[in-house]
């Protein structure tokens, strides 16, 4: 059980969620954030407070829910572009710091309109 | 070597769902029993993140609201008169003859011949601000109990929740001037305390991150850096109150020497950890095949204290009766 960010966040990420975790399992990307599905506990606290409604639990997924799914996994256990190995389970976002790097889905996608205009 | 603080039976650590069953178990085994917990009221999760939210997978209850299932809890703990050591974190394990000697943070001890944690997700800490390490209590403080030491001080508040708003309405009239900064222009707030916010005193810099905290001994400023224009500009201070949330961790009960796998601590089928007299029950226990649910939480706290009475006594039985027979004299 684990909440889920969607693309939707692409070139936004406000971070508002990140202080709301109280478990710090919500890392920052390159171009977007991913919660960590291991170390979520599944509170739901970042939800309500993304200003673009990007997470929601992945139970009652959108139509794309399972792509995006699988991408916030992939991002911490497939090896990224430019690291050596998968990142795992961190134990905490602020303490590892950001990650210059997303995955190739994400890295792929054009610019967030939303973004350009805000 | 000093007495210690309290003396019981069985010390409960965390005083979340499970804990409180266990605590109600204790004491319907005929054991004296304490309850500590970092957080300063009973609950744990329920308390500090859905109060209000309906429970819908509590056994006997079609719906339960979280605080009310609390307040049940520990209604059926009452009778047997649970110490409650509130606001207290429990950082030390020692063995002692057929006690373990638990020290809190305060300095206060308490010896138990048995322990059960029930930790959930660990302690909850104030998210520090970055920069501020060698300033705290310095100027920089994470939380605002009371607005009195802050009178006529130039005080600065980072953050955009409850926390950050409330506390900048509280200092407005208290402090010399009061400064917001947020990340965003948006607060998170309650509707109701932002537009307070808008009809105040109080100068709100946004959209705005913290870069660094200054000063020779104590705080003198906060440098933040606009989000968008990306230029810095020094906010000028004599006290810093920092609202950034909160995370929890287990760190200091792996200085038990408690044997942990990804942040829980693993137990057998009778729950005890590898410490001897030491119990884990609820979200913080790990098993194979664990599920995480208040549910499970309360069959494990009655399986960690059943087996704890065996060994407080070797002659009790693990099976308590059943408690339909009455309370135990």
């Amino acid at each position: 059980m684990t909440f889920v960010i969607s693309s939707t966040c692409v070139d936004i990420k406000d971070m508002s969620c990140i202080e709301e975790c109280p478990v710090d399992c919500i890392y920052e990307g390159d171009r977007k954030l991913y919660i960590q599905p291991k170390e979520c506990i599944d509170c739901g606290a970042c939800e309500p407070v993304c200003p673009v409604d990007a997470i929601y639990p992945d139970r009652t997924m959108p139509d794309d829910g399972p792509e995006e799914l699988e991408d916030n996994r992939a991002f911490f256990y497939e090896t990224l572009p430019g690291r050596e190995e998968p990142l795992g389970a961190l134990g905490g976002a602020a303490a590892f710091g950001p990650i210059a790097a997303d995955t190739p889905r994400i890295t792929d996608l054009p610019l967030n309109p939303e973004a350009a205009s805000a | 070597m000093p007495a210690p603080t309290r003396t019981v039976d069985l010390l409960v650590v965390g005083a979340g769902p499970s804990g409180l069953y266990a605590a109600y178990y204790a004491g319907f085994r005929g054991m004296s029993v304490a309850v500590l917990d970092g957080l300063p009221q009973a609950g744990g999760q329920i308390t500090a993140l859905y109060p209000e939210k309906l429970i819908f997978d509590v056994a006997g209850f079609p719906a339960v609201k979280g605080r009310d299932l609390v307040d049940s809890l520990i209604e059926q703990a009452a009778p047997f008169s649970p110490t409650y050591l509130l606001g207290e974190q429990a950082v030390g394990y020692e063995e002692r003859g057929d006690d373990v000697l638990i020290t809190c943070a305060s300095g206060a001890t308490v010896a138990a011949k048995a322990a059960v944690v029930t930790g959930g997700i660990g302690s909850f800490h104030p998210r520090p601000l970055p920069g501020g390490e060698q300033f705290q209590g310095k100027g920089l403080e994470y939380i605002v109990p009371t607005y009195v030491p802050y009178a006529g001080k130039r005080v600065v508040v980072v953050g955009g929740g409850d926390s950050a708003v409330d506390w900048a309405l509280g200092l407005e009239g208290v402090a010399a001037s009061v400064t917001l900064v947020h990340r965003r222009d948006e607060f998170r707030a309650h509707a109701h305390s932002v537009k307070l916010l808008k009809d105040s005193s109080i100068d709100v810099v946004t959209p705005v991150s913290p870069v660094s905290v200054n000063g020779s001994q104590t705080v003198e400023s906060l440098t933040v850096r606009d989000v968008k224009t990306k230029e810095q500009r020094a906010l000028p201070c004599d006290a810093l109150v920092a609202a950034l949330g909160f995370t929890a961790d287990i760190n200091h009960l792996e200085g038990w020497g408690l044997a942990t796998y990804d942040r829980h601590i693993v137990v057998d089928t009778t729950m005890a950890t590898n410490l001897p007299r030491v119990f884990a029950a609820g979200d913080i226990a790990e098993y194979p095949g664990k599920v995480r649910l208040i549910s499970v939480g309360f069959g494990e706290a009655a399986t960690a204290v059943n087996h704890a009475a065996t060994v407080i006594d070797p002659a009790a039985t693990v099976f308590p009766g059943h408690s339909t027979e009455g309370f135990p004299a």
